[in-house]
């Protein structure tokens, strides 16, 4: 019995819509989905199927105003911004791809815009979700592009010119080059170092020293001159400024060894130790590469999040039709209108009577405003309801996009509180070590003033700040990578460590633990009901409401009539007029205030002036597997909460179906945060899960916020983690994972410590000789880099 | 001992040789991802029929 969407893997609703793949018929969920697979057999990609490791992304219905948004590409203003010229006629651009899940969709995406002529070469990156693409001019355009991917199901957006210089692929291919060069030096090192240590068993002539000794030389110069660069560069900066950073002692150690190690070599007795620099450089900077690959991850996320940046707005014409421009295009004086859930293009006057907005992105005020005719909208805030009329009157780079842009700089430079508080341990923890190698240098040379070189050198070598170094972004990586293969994108790396610590969990109820399906059209006075629901739909996809675009999606019409003058009245319903009908949709209360309809107090009911046409149901279902979320959840101890601004008995329903005993109904987004806040004071950990408009303050003002990758734009813009795919299961492993990271980390700071308390006495005291010294140090930083393996594996707890 | 000197610069060649080729492969994007090349071999047929459809231009 197949119960899921052959495409998107959602279960399927009653109406259920067939399509031919490969030859079989399948069965899917919504014409979107149906469409999407159509297409792709279509293609002859159909083996994407039989590739695929996870279902697909629920395509989203192009709508109008979509295919206006790709068309707009077309205006040369606009695309310089996010085109490069190649001369030859070719173009450039990189675009960041939403709902790519697994390779089989870099496959698909490759494919699909491989066999549209004119497009030169297309190169998909799964983990940024970027799609580097040539094409010429000439032959196709960018809208087709766009266009040929949305019809594949994924929905994609152009990023800035700036994108394509990819700044931080120049700086990966250095680290990777600097990494290489130092661990084949440090391989070769031991390999000549090893002679040396074996001379005792009588392996080599005392004449064959000297040579070994100028061999590993030369295989740790390189090293040392090269590899070690970022480090003496960052030390050099660092006492310009008259600071002390990690790079000062680091860079310290590594000229002190290979300097002394030159010396020992020149004067030809005594010990080198140009294994153990290089290994040293080695495995610090594997320790910043491991950082700086988690950093780019996190950047990744962080652009994908830039595009909330409106760099398209809808002008008014004369005639009061829209036209979508650049917002650069825009000029003071102009009329623009704003839909629904869309960002405010930029400063102006409100022109509609009345509308709420959220200030949030620009003043961190979380509550929706109320805004009457004459009052100013400020660039950047999300209307709630709407849509609006507004006439512009500031611009440019002191607002929106000013304001955005620092947004995402300031959370690209935020460096994970972890890795501060770990490269704050090493900072301290070399400056004793070169306290104690001087100590020991000192007292040595008046105990025995042979032994003092040898044995400061070795106190040297065998403290290791590696493994400091390496335990917080060794573990961090990890956990990254294995939360991202269960669709779970940490965009602030601190959330690792706040989700670790939470115990309460808050869900948004709509969209989040349930969504909405429309299950039945019931109509009135022979209205068919394709035709009720066509009109419906024409007005419910001016919205954002979960229950609108329950019945827009529902709806298979790619071309809907148009509906002018939508507003919407919160909580209760939208008007507006379609094909010269007023149409009002909404609860009974609101399309038809006057008939007394019972039985349909739960239906959404479409009305015009002449009476009642249709009623449609559209019910709540849980989402797929949620109980065994709750119930995994309430296994390690967390407590939970449903926040709704849903009624009462609704959201007793749900709550009695999880078995959640806290749940508050009709709450709105600022009785969210004040509950949020009450918790917090009584020292809970807060975990807040929401998909919606009215979810985000609750996400940002939780330790950590979750989003779901389907959800709104704002609530993904504040919150911490991206859930993808909508499986809220992956929460329980993040949580998991979150705690064993934790959990190693510690392990790891202590180890090191412990092993450094051990071998630095013993050094200092002379006990240690210099094979031991190296293979102490290697083995200490391997343990560290062992134990953040284990994370994920189910090893530790 | 006469074999030892002659390995050595071999040796230290070789890995001349090998730290050049590394650089030349970070410098030819073969490191820039990881993840997605894997799957691309899988379907060499269809990549070719994908190609005819496209003149290169």
């Amino acid at each position: 019995m197949k119960t899921l969407c052959w495409h998107c893997g959602e279960p399927l609703l009653a109406t259920i819509v067939h399509a031919s793949v490969g030859g079989e018929d399948r069965a899917m969920c919504c014409h979107g989905c149906r469409a999407a697979a159509e297409w792709i057999e279509q293609l002859g990609l159909a083996d994407y199927y039989s590739l695929r490791t996870q279902p697909a992304a629920k395509p989203v219905l192009a709508d109008a105003a979509d295919r206006d948004g790709r068309r707009a590409w077309q205006r040369d203003e606009l695309a310089r911004h996010v085109v490069r010229d190649l001369s030859d006629g070719r173009r450039e651009t990189m675009l960041f791809v939403e709902d790519v899940r697994c390779t089989a969709c870099v496959w698909l995406i490759e494919r699909a815009l491989q066999s549209l002529p004119g497009v030169a070469s297309v190169q998909v990156n799964a983990l940024a979700r970027r799609a580097r693409i040539t094409w010429v001019e000439e032959r196709v355009s960018l809208s087709q592009i766009l266009e040929r991917l949305a019809r594949t199901g994924y929905r994609a957006w152009p990023l800035h010119a700036r994108a394509l210089d990819d700044i931080r692929r120049q700086e990966a291919r250095d680290a990777l080059k600097r990494l290489a060069v130092a661990g084949f030096g440090a391989m070769q090192a031991m390999m000549f170092a090893a002679v040396l240590y074996l001379r005792g068993a009588g392996a080599v002539d005392a004449s064959a020293e000297g040579l070994f000794r100028w061999l590993g030389f030369i295989v740790a110069t390189p090293v040392v001159l090269y590899s070690a660069r970022p480090f003496f560069k960052g030390a050099a900066r660092s006492l310009a400024a008259r600071q002390l950073s990690m790079d000062v002692p680091v860079a310290a150690a590594i000229a002190l060894i290979y300097a002394a190690s030159f010396v020992e070599a020149w004067r030809g007795g005594g010990h080198v130790y140009f294994d153990s620099v290089s290994m040293f450089v080695f495995f610090l900077l594997a320790g910043r590469y491991l950082e700086m690959r988690a950093r780019h991850h996190a950047g990744d996320l962080v652009d994908a999040l830039a595009r909330l940046s409106p760099s398209v707005a809808d002008r008014r014409r004369e005639d009061h039709s829209l036209e979508r421009v650049g917002v650069h295009e825009l000029r003071a004086g102009d009329r623009v209108h704003v839909g629904e859930g869309g960002l405010v293009p930029a400063d102006g006057v409100l022109l509609s009577s009345v509308c709420r907005v959220d200030e949030a992105l620009v003043s961190g005020e979380s509550a929706p405003i109320f805004r009457r005719r004459g009052d100013m909208l400020i660039a950047g805030s999300v209307l709630v309801d709407g849509p609006v009329d507004l006439q512009v009157e500031r611009l440019g780079a002191d607002t929106v996009l000013a304001g955005i842009a620092g947004l995402v700089e300031r959370a690209q430079l935020e460096r994970p509180q972890l890795a501060r508080a770990g490269e704050q341990a090493t900072r301290h923890f070399v400056v004793r070590v070169l306290g104690l190698t001087v100590l020991t240098a000192v007292a040595w040379s008046v105990v025995d003033p042979s032994r003092a070189f040898a044995a400061a050198l070795a106190v040297l070598v065998v403290s290791c700040p590696c493994a400091f170094a390496l335990a917080v972004p060794a573990a961090i990586t990890r956990a990254l990578n294995v939360l991202a293969r269960c669709g779970v994108l940490v965009v602030k790396p601190d959330a690792i460590a706040a989700l670790a610590q939470t115990s309460h969990v808050v869900f948004d109820k709509t969209g989040t633990l349930t969504t909405p399906h429309l299950v039945d059209v019931q109509t009135f006075n022979g209205v068919s009901p394709e035709s009720a629901l066509r009109l419906a739909a024409a007005l419910a996809r001016e919205s954002h409401h979960p229950l609108a675009r329950a019945i827009a999606g529902a709806c298979s019409e790619a071309a809907l009539p148009a509906a002018a003058q939508v507003r919407s009245t919160l909580g209760l319903g939208l008007c507006g007029v379609v094909d010269g009908r007023e149409l009002k949709l909404g609860s009974s209360r609101f399309a038809a205030p006057d008939e007394s309809l019972l039985g349909y107090a739960d239906e959404i009911l479409l009305a015009d002036q002449a009476g009642v046409i249709a009623a449609f149901r559209v019910s709540e279902q849980l989402r797929p597997g949620m109980r065994d979320v709750i119930d995994a959840l309430k296994a390690q101890g967390m407590q939970l909460q449903i926040l709704s601004g849903d009624a009462p008995a609704k959201v007793a329903d749900i709550a009695a179906k999880l078995d959640i005993a806290s749940w508050r109904a009709r709450a709105s987004p600022a009785d969210k945060l004040s509950e949020l806040g009450a918790m917090r004071t009584q020292g809970a950990h807060v975990l807040a899960v929401g998909d919606g408009v009215n979810d985000a303050p609750v996400l940002a003002g939780a330790h950590v916020g979750v989003a779901l990758a389907s959800g709104a734009e704002i609530a993904r813009a504040s919150s911490d983690i991206v859930v993808a795919g909508e499986r809220l299961g992956a929460l329980v492993t993040a949580r998991r994972i979150a705690r064993e990271t934790v959990a190693v980390i510690q392990q790891n700071q202590r180890w090191a410590l412990l092993y450094n308390l051990v071998a630095m006495p013993l050094a200092a005291l002379g006990f240690v000789p210099p094979w031991l010294a190296a293979l102490g140090m290697s083995f200490s930083s391997l343990c560290v880099i062992g134990n953040a393996l284990r994370i994920g594996t189910g090893a530790t707890a | 001992m006469n074999a030892v000197l002659m390995l050595i610069p071999l040796a230290l060649l070789l890995l001349v040789l090998a730290v050049g080729a590394f650089f030349w492969a970070v410098d030819h994007a073969q490191f820039d991802d990881l993840l997605t090349p894997g799957l691309l071999p899988l379907d060499e047929a269809e990549k070719h029929a994908g190609r005819e459809e496209d003149p290169p231009p």
